[in-house]
């Protein structure tokens, strides 16, 4: 039990958002190109518990929708697929990362500048949601 | 033509499997037909503008979220390494064509200069983008509308790597390590030269 508190406290002060067993960490959104409709989040989800969770929607504010996705490529043709869910399993990080898993923006906010809060609700399967933060970042080259 | 291609994977760093870049050199270059691109601010971009630099193509559209965007940052970095490479005047252009006209028509200047001052962006008519697609032997595909009308658009990721005598003589696949792939691009440059001194 001791323990227990202890990794919470200590999940707390590392990472941006925390509840109850997942914590999200590296909440970011390269700035858009300008005029785009849509663009991207990312970020990682760290389940701590002993619970399977499934990250099931996303709330983004000053967005009129954000959907999960995943972008892939086969036979040389890149492709995106809406994921209804996204399984979280115990124990288990999930990276959102450029080129794969994302979050995608859409009908975004008219303007954005570096160093901009955005937050983000993510909606889960056992009804709870967390908010976190997601900093627009310089986009760097090279990844 | 997928027949002529020469698969030229490029290890160097045999126990880093990001460390390669997946380059494909054409045994026999593939003439371009003529074709005109324009963006809204009257910008042209026709064949005759291939000529006498080089060129990196870029196929995508502007209401991709993570691929074009990511794409373009690493081709940025991948471009810049050349330079370090290369004789500034064989630093390649890059274009990047949107397939979506309909929906990037009115603003697809602004995306290119985002990722370099000296990149370029543009869309066009259907058919001379068809044109374009065809002679590169890439594909790209509009997908349905969702009930709001949003649609996505499936498209080769792989960019066309076009020679000073306008000929597509390269594909380079994502992703672009920039040092793999600017050692990828002098060794192109490097044979078409002595292709011509020949």
């Amino acid at each position: 039990m001791i323990r227990a508190i202890a990794v919470a406290v200590v999940l707390f002060c590392a990472t941006s958002a925390t509840a109850q067993d997942i914590s999200i960490s590296e909440a970011y959104i390269p700035l858009a190109p300008p005029g785009v409709r849509a663009h991207a989040a990312y970020l990682t989800l760290s389940n701590t518990g002993s619970e399977n969770r499934s990250l099931i929607g996303v709330t983004a504010q000053g967005y009129g929708m954000a959907h999960l996705h995943q972008s892939m490529e086969m036979n040389g043709v890149a492709a995106m697929s809406a994921l209804h869910q996204l399984e979280i399993a115990a124990g288990q990080t999930v990276a959102l990362t450029p080129g794969g898993l994302h979050i995608m923006l859409m009908q975004p906010a008219p303007s954005q500048v570096v160093g901009a809060s955005v937050p983000l609700t993510l909606h889960f399967a056992n009804g709870k949601d967390i908010t976190t933060q997601a900093t627009v970042t310089q986009r760097d080259g090279g990844s | 033509m997928r027949a002529a291609l020469r698969i030229a994977a490029l290890m160097c760093l045999p126990f880093a499997a990001q460390a390669q870049v997946q380059g494909v050199m054409l045994d026999d270059a593939v003439s371009l037909p003529d074709f005109s691109f324009h963006d809204e601010q009257g910008g042209r971009f026709t064949s005759a503008d291939l000529k006498g630099n080089w060129t990196i193509v870029m196929i995508g559209f502007l209401t991709c979220p993570d691929v074009c965007p990511f794409t373009l940052g690493n081709l940025e970095a991948a471009v810049a390494e050349t330079g370090l490479r290369v004789r500034p005047d064989n630093v390649p252009k890059v274009w990047f064509l949107s397939v979506d006209p309909d929906r990037d028509g009115d603003y697809v200047s602004e995306y290119g200069p985002f990722f370099h001052p000296d990149f370029r962006s543009m869309t066009g008519a259907r058919d001379q983008i068809d044109t374009f697609i065809e002679a590169t032997d890439s594909f790209y595909r509009l997908m349905p509308a969702d009930a709001d009308g949003e649609y996505e658009v499936q498209h080769s990721s792989a960019v066309s790597v076009i020679a000073p005598d306008g000929t597509l003589r390269a594909k380079l696949q994502p992703p672009f390590d920039p040092g793999m792939t600017a050692e990828f691009l002098a060794r192109l440059q490097i044979g078409y030269r002595r292709e011509l001194s020949q």
